[in-house]
Order: C-alpha cells, then sequence, then structure tokens
C-alpha cells in the first residue's frame, strides 16, 4: 500500500483520515493542528517530537503514521484540559523549569510517562527516565525537581 | 548548606511589591499546554514549502543552475540570478560605517560545505525536496582552505577578493578578514622588567548552538504590496531593515512578527540566512511560504566563534601585574558576521578583568571554508575568559600566590572603567559583587579543603575550581559608539486601569517578557495580572536594536521603565484634575488591600482613586489616553558579575571528567525575576560544562562536519551530566545598579563566561594537569595522564 | 548537503502482515526491493540519511507471536520483536541475565527503548550494537526464517561487517535464543559513551562460570572495536581453569587490549579504546565475577 485509511484517536478526538506510506507521526500531527510536539532533529536524538502512543513514550518523527490504525496518540495539549492544567504542567510552571519551552511539550510528555510507570522515583530515576529530552535552556535541573515533586505531591 | 531550591540573596530587603518576587512566567500556560506558536508553527493558508539546495563542496564556484526540471514539476526556484545583487551584513548592529558586507541571499560561490545555494518552493514538502532533486548545478571545485593558520599563507586560496567596508570596498589579502590592535602603555617593556613571565597559549573549540528550535520562518506577501514575516530571530527591526535594503521594499511595507523563540544564544542576532530566501520565494511565487530548518541545515548555518589566545603575563612578588600581552587568533568561517566587533569586545573582556597597567594586544580574524562563525553567549567572552582565568591559575601556581588574595588585589572593580563592547563603549563600574561573590563562594564549596594535586592519589580523584566573570549589561555608552544600542516602549492605560505594554524587545527564553511586564507593573503600582505585553510587530512598535549582549532587561527593560514614568507623570497630571490637588502633592501606589494601584494626596490614604477610576473619567470627560512612547538609550554598560565554584571528580583510568557540584554566585544588582536568573546560572551549568567537557564540532578533511550535521555525534548535556539538585549552589549578591531600570543589570552571559574555566582549574586541582584546549574529554585527559606517567 | 530529516522522502509500498507467514510470504515476494521495519529507530534514520532506499517496508509490529519472552531451564528464548523496554522490565532477565539487562539499561533512552527491538538490534549489525556483546557471551543463537524454511544460526556467525549479516533478503530474524549452565555464574556489561543515551565508543560483555576459585568458563565480547561486535578467545583461554584472582583478571584484561584493532572515528580514537579496552575487561571481569558469588 501506498497509503491507507487509518483511524486515529488524537488527544481524545477521532479521526479517519488517508495517509501516505511515508507520513511521518510528527508531520500528521502537526498538519491537523497539534504543533505542541515539535521537530527538534528527526532522528530520534531529542525528545522534542515525544508523545504517547497508546500510553507509551514513542518519539513521533520516526513513527509513520500508517502504522498508527486504531492507535490512540496523547500530546502534551491533550494532558491539560481547557481551564484545568495537568498537575505536572502546573509544577513545571511553579518550578520555574521552562524558558523557551520549545523542549517543554515533550517533556511533559516524558515526565508523564515517568509518573505513569513509576509514581515514586528517585532522583536519578528521573534523570535516567528524562535523559532522551534535550534542553538547552534551562539544564535540566528545574525540570527534575518539578518531576519529584510532583510525585510527591500526588502522594500526599 | 543552601541548595538549589532556595536561591539565597545577601542582607538587605526590597521594596518592591512585584519586582524580585517569584511569579509564575506570563508564557507558561501556553508552553505547558503546547499551545504557544513558534515561527515553525506558523500556517497560512495557501501556503508553500520551501527547501534549500545547499553546497555540497566546501569552496566552488557555481557556474550554472539548470531549474527546467524542478520548474516542470511546478516548483518555484531561486536562484542566485533571482535575488538582488546586493551586499549586505546580516547583523545590523554595529553603525554601517563599521560593518563588513561580504554575503549575497544566494551567493555566486559557495564557500562552506551546506551553504545555501538555490531554494525551491512548493505544495508540500515532498515535492519541494524531489523539485530540489532535480536541480542541476554545474560547479567548479575549488580547493578548500579549512586551517586559519595555513589560510593567511599568500599560496593558500583566498575564499574573497574584495568586500565593503562601510561604502568602501577593500581589498581581502591572506583570508585576514580584520584586525585589531590596542596598546596602552608599554607591554613588553612592563612585562621584561617583570619579577615573573608566565605564557601559555588556549585554544576554544567551534561549537554549536543547538537551539532547540532550528531557525524558521515564514513570508506573506500582502495584497497591499507589503510583506509579512514570522521568523526566528533576536530582533525584529533589524529583519524589517535588511529585508527592506536587499529587496528595495519601503519599511513602512515590511512587517515582522514579534513571536517566541524555542532558544537561539546568539544565533539569531543576524538576521539568519534562510530568512531573505523565504522572502524572496514569497515575493517570486507572490503566495506565502515556509522555511523550517532541518537540524542538519541549522548545524551547517552557524556556530560559536573558536579561537586561539596566547597570553604572556609580567608579575611581581608582590601579586601586582605589571602587563600582559595577548594574541588572539579568530577562525571565522565562510562570512564575516561581526568579526571586528567581536575582536574589539574580546580586547574589553581581557582589560575589564584584571588591572594589567600596560596592554598589547593583537588579534586578527580569518576567513575559512567552513560554517560561518557568530555570537554565542558571551560573544568572546568565555574565551577570552577561559584563556585569562585559567592563566590567573596559572601564574598563582608558579608563583605561589593564592587564587582568591590574586583576584582581589588585582580585579577591576568599582570605580574602574568597564568596556562593554569593545573600545567605543565604555562605561564606569557603580556596582560590583565580586568580593561578596569570592567570599561567599569558597566558604559553600569548602575551598579551603580543596587539597593540592599533588597529594591526590587513587583512580578517581575530586578537585575543586573557580573562575570568575562577568558580562556587560547592554552597549550603552556615554557617546556615540561603533554599536548602535537603543531600545523603545509604549505603555498606556486602558480604561479599566491595566495596561499594555508594547515592545520590540524578543524573549528568548530567558523571561525578558516578564521582566519588562514587572518593571512597568512595580513603576505603576499595579499587580502583575493587570500589566499585559500586546502581541506587536515592527509596525506598532518603535525600534529595539536586538536581543543580545545581556541588554534584554537594563536596555528593553530600561525603556520600559522610562515610558512607565512618564505614564506615572501623566496620570498623576490626570488626577489632579479629579483629585482636585497639585500633581506634585499626588503619589501613585500600590494599594495592597485593593490589590490595584491607587492615586491620592500624599498622607491622604481616605481620598483615593483607583488607576481603574482614573482612566473611566478621564474617558468620561474626554482627558484622552494615558499613554507613553519612549526611545530610550542606556548611557553605561554595568558588568554583571558572576563567580563559578566547581567540584569534579576525575576517573584517571577511563579520563571521564564529571561535574560533581557548582556553587554559581551572580551579581545582577536586582533580579527582577529570580527564577529567571537561576535559570539562567543553571543553564549555563548545562552548556558551558558541554562546552568545557564534549562539545566540539570537528571538520573532515574535505570539509565537511564529521557528525554531519546530526546531533548523533554531537552531543550535548543530558539530565544524567549535570550535578544532583542537592549539589547545585546558586547565590544572589546583594548589589543594586543605580543606572539599571529598578536595580537590575543584565544576566544572561554573564551567567556562562567563567564556567568552562572554573571546570578546568578544578580538574587541575584534581590531577595537576592543566587543560588549554577545550574540550577536556575523556581521550584527551588520558593521554595527558599517560603522558605525565611516561 | 542531501538530507532533510523532517520528512521520509522516499516513496514505498507499505505492508502490515497480521502472522509471520504472511511476513514471510511478502519477503519471498519482494527480497531485495523490501526491508523489515521493527521498531524503524534504526531503519527510518538510515532512511531519512538516505542510506537506504527500500521500496517496500514490512511491518512486523502486529505479528503478536514475535514478541515474548518465554523462560526455560537455564534458558530464555525472546522474540525478535520484543521491544527493549519489556526485556529491560522482564525480572528474569534483571535477575539472570544482567549483562544483557545492562546492555538494554544503557541503550539510549524509554522512548527509543520502547520502539526499538532486540532483532532490529542484531539486524542493523551496528559495531556499536549494546545487544550483541552479551548476547555473544551467553553463546545465543538466532533462528531465522524465510517462507518454508528455518534455520538456527549461532550469533558469533551472524553479522560479517557494518550493517552486513548471514541474512538473505528473503530471511527474518524469528527468535533470539539463549542458553546458559547452572550457577554458580555471572556477567556483566560495561560501556562508554560521551554522554549518557549515547552510542557506544566502546562497549564489553563477559560471562563467567565459577567451580570453587577457579573459572571453568570465560566469555568476553567487545563493540566498537571492530568492524562486528567481537570475541576475545584467546583472552577467554587464559581465565578458564585459572584460581580467579586479580593478577589473572588483569592478564586476561591486557590480553584483550591486544586482540582488539578498534579504529579513529568520529565517536573516539583508537588509541582510546584501546587504553580503556583493558580497563573495562577488569571491571567487567571483576563485576561477573562477585556476581557468580566468587570472591576476590
Ligand atoms: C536516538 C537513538 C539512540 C540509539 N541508541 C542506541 C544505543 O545506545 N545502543 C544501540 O545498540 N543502539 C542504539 N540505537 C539504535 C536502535 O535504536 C537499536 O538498534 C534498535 O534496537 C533497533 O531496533 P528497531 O526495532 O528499531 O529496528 P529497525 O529500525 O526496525 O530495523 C533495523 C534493521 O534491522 C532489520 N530488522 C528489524 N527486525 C528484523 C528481524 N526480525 N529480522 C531481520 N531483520 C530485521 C530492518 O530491516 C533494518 O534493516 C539508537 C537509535 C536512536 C535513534
Ligand atoms: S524530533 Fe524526534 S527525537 Fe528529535
Ligand atoms: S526550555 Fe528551551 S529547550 Fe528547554
Amino acid at each position: 500500500m501506498r497509503d491507507k485509511l487509518i483511524n486515529l484517536k488524537i488527544n481524545g478526538k477521532k479521526y479517519q483520515i488517508t495517509v501516505k506510506s511515508n507520513t511521518l507521526l510528527l508531520n500528521l500531527l502537526r498538519e491537523l493542528g497539534y504543533t505542541d510536539p515539535k521537530y527538534g532533529c528527526g532522528i530520534g536524538e531529542c525528545g522534542a517530537c515525544s508523545v504517547l502512543l497508546d500510553g507509551q513514550l514513542t518519539l513521533s518523527c520516526l513513527t509513520l503514521a500508517i502504522s498508527c490504525d486504531n492507535k490512540e496518540v496523547i500530546t502534551a495539549a491533550g494532558l491539560s484540559e481547557k481551564d484545568q492544567l495537568h498537575p505536572l504542567a502546573q509544577s513545571l510552571i511553579e518550578h520555574a523549569a521552562i524558558q523557551c519551552g520549545f523542549c517543554t511539550p515533550g517533556m511533559i510528555i516524558a515526565g508523564k510517562s515517568l509518573l505513569d510507570k513509576n509514581p515514586n522515583p528517585t532522583e536519578e530515576d528521573v534523570r535516567q527516565y528524562l535523559r532522551g529530552n534535550l534542553c538547552r535552556c534551562t539544564g535540566y535541573a528545574p525540570i527534575v525537581e518539578a518531576v519529584l515533586d510532583q510525585a510527591r505531591k500526588s502522594k500526599s | 548548606m543552601a541548595t538549589y531550591s532556595d536561591c539565597l540573596k545577601g542582607e538587605g530587603t526590597f521594596m518592591f511589591n512585584v519586582v524580585s518576587k517569584k511569579t509564575p512566567r506570563l508564557d507558561a500556560e501556553a508552553k505547558v499546554k503546547g499551545l504557544e506558536k513558534f515561527a515553525s508553527d506558523i500556517a497560512l493558508p495557501g501556503m508553500l514549502y520551501a527547501v534549500v539546495l545547499r553546497s555540497p563542496y566546501p569552496h566552488a564556484e557555481i557556474l550554472r543552475i539548470d531549474t527546467s526540471e524542478a520548474e516542470a514539476m511546478g516548483a518555484v526556484c531561486l536562484t542566485p540570478d533571482d535575488v538582488p545583487d546586493v551586499l549586505y551584513n546580516e547583523r545590523g548592529v554595529s553603525i554601517p560605517a563599521k560593518t563588513y558586507r561580504d554575503r549575497r541571499v544566494l551567493p555566486r560561490k559557495a564557500r562552506h560545505y551546506g551553504e545555501a545555494i538555490a531554494a525551491v518552493a512548493a505544495e508540500s514538502e515532498e515535492l519541494a525536496w524531489k523539485a530540489l532533486k532535480a536541480l542541476k548545478v554545474e560547479y567548479k571545485v575549488l580547493p578548500p582552505v579549512l586551517d586559519p593558520i595555513k589560510a593567511i599563507e599568500p599560496e593558500s586560496a583566498q575564499l574573497y577578493e574584495r568586500v565593503f567596508f562601510g561604502e568602501e570596498e577593500i581589498a581581502i589579502k591572506n583570508n585576514i578578514a580584520c584586525e585589531r590592535e590596542i596598546t596602552v602603555g608599554d607591554a613588553d617593556k612592563a612585562i621584561a622588567s617583570s619579577d615573573f613571565v608566565v605564557e601559555e597559549e588556549y585554544e576554544l573549540p567551534r561549537v554549536y548552538h543547538f537551539q532547540l528550535e532550528t531557525k524558521s520562518a515564514v513570508c506573506n506577501p500582502e495584497p497591499d504590496g507589503s510583506l509579512t514575516i514570522w521568523c526566528t530571530t533576536q530582533s525584529i527591526h533589524n529583519v524589517r531593515i535588511l529585508i527592506g535594503s536587499i529587496f528595495g521594499i519601503p519599511l513602512s511595507k515590511v512587517n515582522v512578527k514579534k513571536i517566541p523563540v524555542g532558544g537561539s544564544f546568539g544565533s539569531s542576532i543576524q538576521m539568519n540566512s534562510i530568512i531573505p530566501i523565504c522572502a524572496a520565494l514569497a515575493l517570486k511565487a507572490h503566495r506565502p511560504v515556509k522555511l523550517v530548518s532541518s537540524r542538519e541545515e541549522d548545524m551547517y548555518d552557524h556556530c560559536k566563534y573558536p579561537s586561539r589566545i596566547r597570553l604572556r603575563v609580567g608579575v611581581n612578588k608582590d601579586m601586582s601585574i605589571q602587563g600582559v600581552e595577548a594574541e588572539v587568533l579568530v577562525d571565522i568561517g565562510a562570512h564575516q558576521i561581526q568579526a571586528y566587533p567581536l575582536l574589539g569586545s574580546m580586547a574589553g573582556w581581557l582589560v575589564s578583568l584584571y588591572k594589567w597597567k600596560n596592554i598589547k594586544y593583537r588579534s586578527r580574524a580569518i576567513y575559512t571554508n567552513k560554517v560561518p562563525a557568530c555570537a554565542m553567549q558571551g560573544y568572546g567572552n568565555p574565551q577570552m575568559n577561559f584563556a585569562v582565568e585559567s592563566h590567573v591559575d596559572l601564574i598563582c601556581e608558579k608563583c605561589g600566590f593564592d587564587p582568591i588574595e590574586f583576584r582581589l588585589k588585582n580585579h577591576v572593580g568599582i570605580g574602574d572603567e568597564f568596556w562593554g563592547q569593545g573600545p567605543t563603549v565604555r562605561s564606569i563600574i557603580k556596582s560590583c559583587g565580586l568580593e561578596e561573590s569570592l567570599k561567599t563562594g569558597s566558604e559553600l564549596i569548602n575551598w579551603k579543603e580543596r587539597g593540592h594535586p599533588i597529594n591526590k592519589t587513587g583512580r578517581y580523584r575530586r578537585g575543586i575550581g573557580l573562575a570568575r566573570g562577568f558580562h556587560t549589561s547592554s552597549a550603552g555608552a556615554p557617546g556615540p559608539a561603533e554599536v548602535i544600542d537603543y531600545s523603545g516602549a509604549t505603555v498606556k492605560v486602558n480604561e479599566d486601569g491595566s495596561v499594555d505594554v508594547l515592545t520590540a524587545v524578543m524573549d528568548l527564553g530567558g523571561g525578558t517578557w516578564d521582566a519588562i511586564a514587572k518593571i512597568v507593573a512595580e513603576v505603576l503600582g499595579l499587580p502583575l495580572e493587570k500589566v499585559s505585553l500586546s502581541p506587536v510587530d515592527t509596525r506598532t512598535t518603535v525600534y529595539d536594536v536586538c536581543t543580545h549582549a545581556s541588554r534584554g532587561v537594563f536596555a528593553g527593560g530600561g525603556a520600559a521603565y522610562k515610558a512607565a514614568q512618564e505614564v506615572k507623570r501623566k496620570i498623576l497630571e490626570v488626577s489632579s484634575v479629579f483629585l482636585q490637588e497639585h500633581p506634585e502633592n499626588l503619589e501613585l501606589v500600590f494599594d495592597p488591600k485593593r490589590n490595584d494601584a491607587v492615586i491620592r494626596p500624599k498622607g491622604v490614604p481616605f481620598k483615593s482613586m483607583t488607576l481603574g477610576e482614573v482612566a473611566r473619567n478621564a474617558m468620561v470627560t474626554g482627558l484622552g489616553s494615558i499613554a507613553a512612547t519612549v526611545s530610550f538609550r542606556q548611557k553605561t554598560c554595568p558588568p554583571s558579575f558572576v563567580t563559578n565554584f566547581v567540584e569534579v571528580e576525575v576517573d584517571t583510568f577511563t579520563g571521564i571528567v564529571k561535574l560533581l557540584r557548582a556553587v554559581c554566585i551572580a551579581d545582577c544588582g536586582t533580579p527582577i525575576n529570580p527564577d529567571g536568573v537561576k535559570g539562567q546560572l543553571i543553564g549555563s551549568l548545562a552548556r558551558y560544562g558541554g562546552y568545557a567537557l564534549c562539545e566540539e564540532t570537528e571538520y573532515s578533511e574535505q570539509g565537511r562536519l564529521k557528525c554531519e550535521g546530526f546531533i548523533t555525534d554531537n552531543k550535548i548535556f543530558t539530565t544524567e551530566e549535570m550535578p544532583f539538585l542537592n549539589n547545585i549552589v546558586v547565590h544572589f549578591t546583594n548589589t543594586y545598579e543605580p543606572t539599571g531600570p529598578l536595580g537590575a543589570k543584565g544576566i544572561g552571559e554573564a551567567a556562562g563566561n567563567s564556567v568552562a574555566s572554573a571546570i578546568a582549574n578544578a580538574v587541575y586541582n584534581a590531577i595537576g594537569i592543566r587543560f588549554t584546549r577545550l574540550p577536556i574529554t575523556p581521550e584527551k585527559v588520558l593521554e595527558a595522564l599517560r603522558g605525565k606517567e611516561a | 548537503m542531501n538530507t532533510n530529516t523532517k520528512i521520509l522522502p522516499l516513496e514505498f509500498e507499505y505492508y502490515e502482515p497480521e502472522n509471520l507467514d504472511e511476513a514471510l510470504e511478502l519477503l519471498s515476494r519482494f527480497k531485495e526491493r523490501a526491508r523489515i521495519i521493527a521498531g524503524g529507530t534504526d531503519l527510518l534514520v538510515k532512511m531519512k540519511r538516505e542510506l537506504l532506499k527500500p521500496e517496500v517496508l514490512i511491518s512486523l509490529s502486529r505479528i503478536s507471536n514475535l514478541k515474548y519472552i518465554d523462560e526455560g531451564e537455564g534458558s530464555l528464548r525472546i522474540g525478535a520483536g520484543t521491544p527493549l523496554s519489556e526485556i529491560e522490565n522482564n525480572p528474569t532477565v534483571e535477575r539472570s541475565y544482567s549483562a544483557l539487562f545492562e546492555a538494554v539499561r544503557s541503550m539510549a533512552a524509554p522512548a527509543i527503548r520502547n520502539m526499538g527491538t532486540i532483532g532490529g538490534n542484531l539486524a542493523n549489525a551496528s559495531p556499536a550494537c549494546d545487544t550483541a556483546p552479551p548476547l555473544l557471551v551467553y553463546g545465543s543463537s538466532l533462528k531465522i526464517k524465510s517462507k518454508g524454511n528455518e534455520r538456527v544460526v549461532p550469533l558469533e556467525e551472524f553479522f560479517l561487517g557494518p550493517g552486513i549479516t548471514v541474512l538473505s533478503p528473503e530471511e527474518l530474524i524469528a527468535e533470539i535464543q539463549i542458553s546458559q549452565s547452572e550457577p554458580p555464574k555471572g556477567s556483566a556489561f560495561l560501556k562508554l559513551g560521551r554522554v549518557s543515551a549515547d552510542i557506544a565508543k566502546i562497549n564489553v560483555a563477559v560471562y563467567l562460570k565459577r567451580e570453587g576459585k577457579r573459572c571453568s568458563c570465560c566469555r568476553i565480547a567487545f563493540g566498537s572495536v571492530a568492524p562486528t561486535p567481537l570475541r576475545i578467545y584467546q583472552a577467554e583461554k587464559m581465565a578458564e581453569g585459572e584460581i580467579f584472582e586479580e593478577q589473572v583478571i588483569k592478564k586476561v584484561a591486557l590480553e584483550c587490549q591486544k586482540q582488539i584493532k578498534p579504529i579513529d572515528d568520529v565517536r573516539s580514537s583508537k588509541d582510546y579504546r584501546v587504553w580503556v579496552s583493558a580497563i573495562l575487561a577488569e571491571e567487567a571481569l571483576k563485576a561477573a565475577w562477585l556476581r557468580s558469588e566468587g570472591s576476590l
């Protein structure tokens, strides 16, 4: 097949779209207006394009859209409601973990993926889990702190 | 011990309501929700996608480009024949008379591998890419010049025959782009007669900015003949002026939008090479065009200035410096973006670090067939700082001086002259937290316990190092200078007492926009939520030169401060009508109970009006809008002093150096955004940790990046290279800059300048080996350790 | 510059077979024109860099019986399509196959480990491949299938050069078979990169079997020191039958250093790799020995 009609749920919204075999999930999402996953390298090294694909942390720059039939994508924009921020997003704000914000959507997705798997991470766990998400601005410390703090808060 | 979480500020409390308080970023919510629109996120109906053909040779004449096949595919093609025959300089920050111009939108000769030589636009990026591959180019391949030392030999190939300096056409000889010499006193004589002479050469690598957003542009030709541009830039007004002058469009018909930037670090001070390409395509196609660089293209677009610095310093037994001789060679790559002012600035960083008494400074910038170098957080300062701060430790080691005492004795401080941007930008230092920094920092890191490398044994050896640096705040100076530096702002009071601020100042992620809003709120006695930054463009704002030179808060915020004061004066004037008091008897203050700005007769708190009431009354009575627009130039360039203490651990078996602990101490005057200052310091730790230990974009003999533009082989720090949270300490000194808005100075670049120097000094303290070349890779450490053993 | 990593410029036909037979059928139909795509983390990067230009992609993602970890007595069978993160999270792997666990853990970052598969890692045949050294020292074999055919190839015979293996265009790896002898035994993996989440400058895996104070079986494999992942037989022989103590370990490690033939490349230098190989070998030998409950 060179193209295919796929069913895709993005941030809770259902789509039926024909995609070409070489369309990348990242570009499909962005064309549909979900511009929060970013292009940072295109080769899996920076994490800016991170999304959850059926709940799994996935790099959309190395995912063929055609392979996502009947799957569910969640992007950072899908985590926060209109008037309700995702708690991790809130924590990033409180810890001043956002500067230019280009890495932020990917970072939130990776952070959420970590907390889903391991609600009680150590600092080492957070560092190891987020190591594929590059940030040139913050030096990571406030991001790591925000994730740890969020874990702490949701425990109590 | 204080940890990363609590930012310390020395004694003294602030009298501020908003400024210096922790506040969530104004754009934070949009950013966490992923709703912020960067240039690469802009999509217009009917737009074409552009891609760029880049030279497969480091040095080649472009003889012919056949576009017929690509055009048959429906693509719009752009070749050197399609662009105005104008040589420009992309930076637009120096005055024209001191600006070198060597660049064309698309050149007739490629001067580095990856240089843009043609472009196409089509209905989709895939189609554009296909069309691009159908372009047929005939090259005349020339021998490349890659090594700057070889480049100056007469038999080497020449990148340029002639370029422009101001309006004058000048010849380029031996690939020397420009030279600068500065002499104070007689350094040769002073050094010759001093007790000790210490000499060494240092070398700093080419590193890539690695801002997370690759450079992007969207250009839209409007029905009225104007051109609207969304692009990655640090200066919307300079993009406007350059596009206007290259394409001959009146400036009123070029409109550049102020949008967020996904990091920059200096890479977009100049108008990016892709912006005029995108504009030319849009003008040719009469359609909106979008051009987003791939990461590999971006890495072939810019890098930090690689430098070699030789220092010879004479010192006497009483620790007094007698003189310095400095020789600087900068490999600028294929274009001169800002090498001439850079050489001047590097001289400035040198002379402003220590009281050398006698100075002989010689510098040269050399063209090579490599990616053009440009400013990157520090503009030559990290390079000079690494040489000087390494050298100071070297002197102390050789002469038996205490490194802290030596620095305290010889540093340039209050009352001394500071060169903020080369020899023409000077002012007298009025605030300096260096002494406090050295004292506090040495306590926080436990400096006294650092030991001597001779006594350190075993596989893992720890060392503590220190370096101090600074950076200017703006390029402001009392008189006219080589550098343009002024900003502007409009502040207007809305009819409900909320306030709009219109500024062209860009925020590169550091929080400059928050700082500006906070300064205006503070002056007008408003809670921060009542001040908004308007989405603006070049049409709706007065000129701001650029968010560079750590001037966003000091100069951009300074202009907003001026405008707010002007508005405050007008508020009191208007209020005097309603309160029946002379304006001079009125005051505008923040009323915590009402959480609002109130105007009241001094000392008569019950007879007051809120700003909203005043503004509404002004509307009803026809007194009009309360607003002010200012264009403002700072007359000083105060340095912010930053001091770094770090602890490293060297694995002597693998050569791996780990950054274990860091104490970052900043004197930035009033920290308008404490979190922002902290963010700059910690971010710099990561960036300059990488500069010190792992980053370098090396070239093959064929003139290509060894990593080929792929970050797989050009890694920056990840979470795991950073020290643990408890091992990062941030401290602010207790200073107030009298010439800054509400006492503030800059911080962006100061935060990074001395990090790599401190790391190298710590490595020395661990293993007794001084690395004079960065990065200090495990390969180099092991080689040096083995050499030492042998 | 010839690449555009924002898009995947190549056009190709895409198949997503539901079972193995269908996949093998497709492979036999398209032969050289086709490539298998598992996680795509190597393949798509190579396609974006235009190093590979397949006309057909055959995805393994819907073939559920390529994703499993089956434990037997001292053996492990891993479906080639198993994501690396599942191997990392498998308790048996963590407990009893330390070298493999450490190798997977060292790879890239969680997202890549969710996407990338063990079969892809091997078939990609990078000299720096991280799962190869541990699998080599466990004496693993690969079950390789093509339409109507099946063969089992020892991993040692699988790699022929960078990116080159014994696989014919019609074949795929179906399963990785690992067997270990009874305890006491131990294994370890070590790797050096420039930063974490990085491709190896050099990596090493060691597997040891202990009999009292003696080492009865020793296997050592290095990555990034030759065109393919490399067993160091000469060094292994020096260890076998010896009372395992500091001096022996050093001798074995130095032998490794002599045997490897690394080159200079963008990631590191020949000299550095040679220097650290002995250190890494020594540490991995010690760690494996301690894990076999031997004392030092
Ligand atoms: C950012 C990044 C970091 C990485 N870091 C590491 C690292 O640290 N260490 C490391 O070793 N690797 C690393 N890799 C490489 C890669 O992720 C791994 O090799 C991964 O295991 C590949 O698996 P895959 O399923 O994605 O393979 P694919 O990309 O799907 O396939 C790779 C190759 O194998 C073939 N293939 C796949 N499955 C089979 C099969 N069952 N039978 C026959 N042929 C098959 C494909 O046709 C293709 O040629 C990294 C990659 C990226 C992008
Ligand atoms: S863009 Fe996908 S990892 Fe960088
Ligand atoms: S905030 Fe700019 S890259 Fe992370």
